[in-house]
């Protein structure tokens, strides 16, 4: 799950990294009290999660005599299509220099990799692509409580010791919080020499939400909430094929064979291991919930899934869609006749079944 | 075959849970049917001392593994825990630990393959449905119906996808040696360039299909680093950016492990790459 700018400022500022001043506001009417503990020359920054938030207008610049307007401006306006519904307002730092700091999982060496650039700012990416020493990084062995001290020299190169004090304590953070990314972008050295994280990125490991003591993952869609606590992955697409499937290979190849065969997927649903007939009539319904589906694949393939408890679920969901079926497992025969006296297609093959159902959504 | 085969003594850690008892098992059905050695003990903490169908369970893998002269784990231990409890299989001196497991945190995976790794064990998952060498051993949940003994190897990230595969495969004639899931996750224990190279050295295998997914790029460095014939699919053509497609590691991020980018990269390498999972057959036949 990600976090917004402000909540990642909360969790680095706690664990000793320096933030600039600020204050979070929820309407313009907030400015004037805001501007006394943030000093007259400020940034506001709209708290919405979109990458390139600068370049859409979600950063703008204000001082003690226009700052309510610009606050004005901000919250009546869309982020690339997003309500703005809370401004970080915020000092403006005299900035001497910026650098790039993130820390991410490596897949392939299996570790924390820490990325360090001289050259921070927007434009992190082009500057990497342009000269790919500018970043430099290092992996640091999941085993240590610690970043080596030589990977550290390595990393800064010239950069002033107190930006070693923030890596280490970034790195913490990191583990601590089960984080998947932690990024201070740019990280600001101000012309009166002090340190400070001018934004902050912080995405949590949607595995270790309940140990982090977060309840709800607020980057899904209520129906995605609800689909999760019924023990499915779903995702919501925008075409008209609703698609059921057990395990996220089989199903993400389903959504591609409705590609290949010029359909439209209206979602992604694994409804996981042991789909009962239980599971199956709850995720037929939830499918069938989304106003623009007009027929559902169901795409079950496995040696103990029972088809005729897959087929009673179908029935039971009771929604008034074509449903097509490919089921592969135990007591097929039973399943195929239970289905078929009520009128529904069961297909051998993933090929055949996702034609049909394409042809049917037309 | 890689990995072991019909003499390999396995434990299941997790042995007592609904999901570790209806897979014992079945590994041990399949154990009989070939005539191997099967499930030889449990572990599951607090539980030692009683049975499942006969199998002995016991509260630390030191003692299970001691006792039955087992060297393979099979892991079924939910996934607060299951972390630890790679780490104690290491330790106690299991050579193969097959993680069945998800939704453990990427933190502790990162921690337990790193320390596995550091005593000679090598780690298959976790996010698994295991392996399975035909006629010879099943570690994990995979129905062995669909399998047919060959000589062509399968490496997946997924479980059903994987029987899909295996299905179209055992369909058209062609057999396969071991085919390995190597797991959802983003991090996992032996990758694509691990088995590869496993399969390099079996004399059995003479072409491998390679099941890959949207997310990171160790599809592309286990085509690059093999010289054995390879046959390629990548699920999730059509899936969109920064959005989890079920797998935790399947996952479009900052622009990179995007479908179209992986196929191109691994078609470059002179590897085909099927275009949907029923014309993995004809592509392998036209290596054999």
């Amino acid at each position: 799950m990600k976090l917004l700018e402000y909540e990642a400022k909360e969790v680095f500022g706690n664990a000793g990294i320096p933030t600039p001043k600020s204050r979070l506001i929820s309407s313009p009417e907030d400015v004037t009290e805001a501007l006394r503990d943030t000093g007259t020359d400020v940034v506001l920054k709209a708290q919405v999660d979109v990458g390139g938030r600068g370049k859409a207008g979600g950063i703008l610049k204000a001082d003690a005599g226009d700052a309510v307007n610009v606050a004005k401006a901000l919250f009546s306006s869309e982020i690339k299509g997003l309500p703005v519904k809370l401004v970080l307002l915020e000092e403006r730092l005299s900035i001497e220099k910026e650098y790039y700091l993130s820390i991410a999982i490596d897949r392939s060496a299996k570790c924390p990799v820490i990325l360090f650039a001289e050259a921070g700012g927007v434009d992190i990416e082009s500057a990497a692509a342009g000269d790919p020493g500018a970043v430099r990084r290092e992996c640091v062995s999941p085993l240590l409580p610690e970043i080596p001290r030589f990977q550290l020299r390595d990393l800064t190169g010239s950069a002033p010791v107190g930006v070693k004090a923030i890596i280490n304590t970034l790195y913490r953070v990191f583990g601590e919080k089960d984080a998947l990314l932690a990024e201070i972008n740019p990280l600001v050295v101000t012309t009166g020499g002090e340190i400070y994280a001018a934004d902050a990125k912080l995405i949590i490991d949607d595995n270790a939400l309940g140990r982090q003591g977060i309840t709800v993952n607020r980057d899904l869609t209520p129906r995605e909430q609800k689909a999760g606590e019924l023990g499915f992955s779903y995702v919501e697409l925008e075409g008209s094929i609703g698609v059921i499937g057990n395990g996220a290979g089989l199903t993400m190849s389903t959504l591609d064979l409705i590609e290949y065969y010029g359909g439209k997927a209206a979602n992604f649903l694994d409804v996981g291991g042991g789909a009962d007939r239980d599971r199956v009539r709850e995720a037929v319904r939830l499918v069938a919930g989304m106003p623009e589906v007009r027929v559902i694949v169901v795409n079950l393939l496995g040696g103990i899934t029972r088809c005729d408890e897959v087929a009673r679920g179908i029935l039971e969901a009771g929604v008034p869609h074509t449903v097509i079926l490919r089921l592969a497992g135990t007591n097929e025969e039973e399943g195929r006749a239970i289905l078929a006296q009520k009128g529904y297609r069961m297909l051998d093959s993933m090929d055949a079944v996702i034609r049909a159902a394409v042809e049917e959504s037309k | 075959m890689i990995y072991g085969g019909k003499d390999a003594r396995m434990i299941v850690q997790g042995a007592t849970g609904k999901q570790g008892m209806f897979h014992l098992n079945l590994m041990n059905d399949y154990a009989r049917q070939v005539g191997g050695s099967g499930v030889v003990a449990g572990v599951t903490p607090g539980k030692g001392g009683r049975e499942v169908s006969g199998v002995p369970v016991y509260d630390t893998v030191k003692e299970a593994v001691e006792e039955h002269d087992a060297r393979v784990s099979v892991l079924f231990v939910p996934s607060f825990a299951a972390g630890d409890s790679i780490m104690e299989a290491a330790h106690a001196g299991c050579e193969l630990v097959v993680a069945i497991t998800e939704h453990i945190p990427v933190h502790d995976v990162m921690k337990a393959t790193g320390y596995a790794s550091l005593k000679g064990c090598q780690v298959v998952g976790p996010n698994s449905p295991g392996l399975l060498s035909p006629g010879e051993v099943k570690m994990g949940i995979m129905p062995a119906h669909l399998s047919l003994r060959g000589n062509v190897g399968v490496i997946s990230r997924s479980g059903t996808l994987t029987y899909e595969v295996m299905d179209e495969l055992t369909k058209a004639g062609i057999g396969q040696s071991t085919i390995v899931g190597i797991g959802g996750d983003p991090v996992v224990g032996q990758t694509f360039v691990d088995v590869l190279r496993e399969f390099e050295s079996d004399p059995l295998t003479k072409a491998v299909v390679v099941i890959g997914e949207v997310g990171g790029n160790l599809e592309e460095e286990g085509v690059i680093s093999t010289d054995l014939p390879v046959v390629a699919y990548i699920a999730g053509s059509s899936a969109p950016p920064e959005k989890r497609m079920g797998h935790a590691g399947a996952i479009i991020e900052g622009g990179e492990g995007d479908a179209k980018s992986k196929i191109m990269r691994i078609k470059k390498t002179g590897v085909p790459v099927a275009s949907r999972p029923s014309e993995i057959p004809s592509l392998v036949r036209d290596l054999l």
